[in-house]
């Protein structure tokens, strides 16, 4: 079946529709929770799975790629078998030269596994930094992020005892979480 | 009639060095040395942790209870940025119970105050109508613009009480 709107409807049905849950977290910035941050970055791993794969591609093949998310832009390049990004707001003075980095290794596939990780990582610190604006003020500080990203075993561990961290990692539950954020 | 300044001064004092250049130069050397150790200053940082609190703020945009836990570098000169790891402890049965830690995280300096780092996004959930005392500590590394790190750490100072509990249940 297809439906057709006037234009004036499909207006009204964007004003009228609930926002999801997902689409709030990307006005909270600085309000989120460690654990939301952590049960979005498994959802957009998950939900962008194919357009990472083609980012991860694209980034492999011409050096260069960028992404746009919340409020705030990543752009990621490749210099010496290593990627890094570099994030800037669109409505913000504030940015950050080489957030983050990762080597590549001699395996595409594995490269690209790796990426997906990193653009979905990447894709928190700008929601964190970036938000959308929503009526609250908000009050701009200097880019800031857990240093260790989420997908390496150091963040569970704190950067210490990995063995700990293989523990903490296998008793994180964000269910709930990642429930609110796939039907909500 | 004006009188020609050779006339005055003997020739010889003009073409002769009474200093040899080399002394000339290794005084400059040495003036720079002592100029430079005292016009910039021997970089310090500090770290504020403020006591752990509960937010209204939070409260008030996204209906949440929380305890939230400022923490703030400062330096005499410019820094990059601030990691800290932090924690917030309660008091329960006379004992210290680490009820937040973050991990290690990195804020950096603001834009409008290149000496400064600030973490205002620490926090953890907690049940409004329990309270419990808390204490907020951090210690990190605070790296300058131009190289260098500089050790800190701080603490909230005694236990204070707060009428919502992290973990309660």
């Amino acid at each position: 079946m297809i439906l057709e709107y006037s234009e004036q409807q499909i207006v009204g049905l964007v004003h009228n529709r609930s926002v999801s849950y997902f689409e709030q977290c990307l006005t909270f910035g600085d309000r989120l929770l460690q654990e939301e941050r952590r049960a979005l970055y498994k959802y957009l791993l998950e939900s962008n799975k194919d357009f990472y794969k083609v980012q991860a591609k694209t980034l492999l093949a011409e050096g260069k790629v960028s992404r746009t998310i919340a409020n705030g832009q990543a752009i990621y390049s490749v210099k010496n078998s290593q990627v890094t990004y570099s994030a800037y707001g669109l409505q913000s003075e504030i940015f950050s030269i080489d957030v983050r980095q990762i080597r590549l290794s001699k395996f595409r596939l594995l490269n690209e596994i790796r990426l997906r990780k990193f653009f979905a990582q990447g894709d928190i610190d700008i929601i964190r930094n970036f938000p959308l604006p929503s009526r609250y003020l908000r009050e701009e500080n200097g880019f800031g992020i857990s240093v260790y990203p989420f997908y390496t075993l150091a963040y569970y561990a704190n950067g210490k005892n990995y063995l700990k961290g293989i523990i903490k990692k296998l008793k994180t539950n964000d269910k709930e979480i990642l429930t609110k954020l796939r039907t909500l | 009639m004006p009188i020609k300044l050779s006339k005055i001064i003997p020739k010889a004092l003009f073409t002769t060095p009474k200093i040899p250049s080399v002394a000339v130069v290794g005084l400059m050397v040495v003036e720079y040395v002592i100029l430079s150790n005292v016009i910039a200053p021997e970089p310090k940082c500090t770290l504020n942790v403020e006591r752990p609190h509960y937010s209204t703020y939070l409260k008030e945009t996204r209906n949440i209870d929380a305890i939230k836990l400022n923490i703030t570098s400062e330096c005499n000169v410019p820094q990059d940025y601030t990691e800290v790891e932090s924690s917030i402890r309660k008091l329960e049965n006379g004992q210290q119970v680490v009820v937040y830690a973050p991990g290690l995280e990195r804020r950096e300096s603001s834009k409008s105050d290149p000496k400064k780092a600030e973490f205002r996004d620490l926090f953890a959930l907690c049940r409004l109508g329990k309270s419990m005392s808390y204490v907020g500590s951090a210690r990190g590394l605070v790296y300058l613009k131009g190289g260098g790190t500089i050790p800190v750490k701080d603490d909230s100072g005694i236990f204070r009480a707060a009428n919502c509990g992290i973990g309660a249940q």
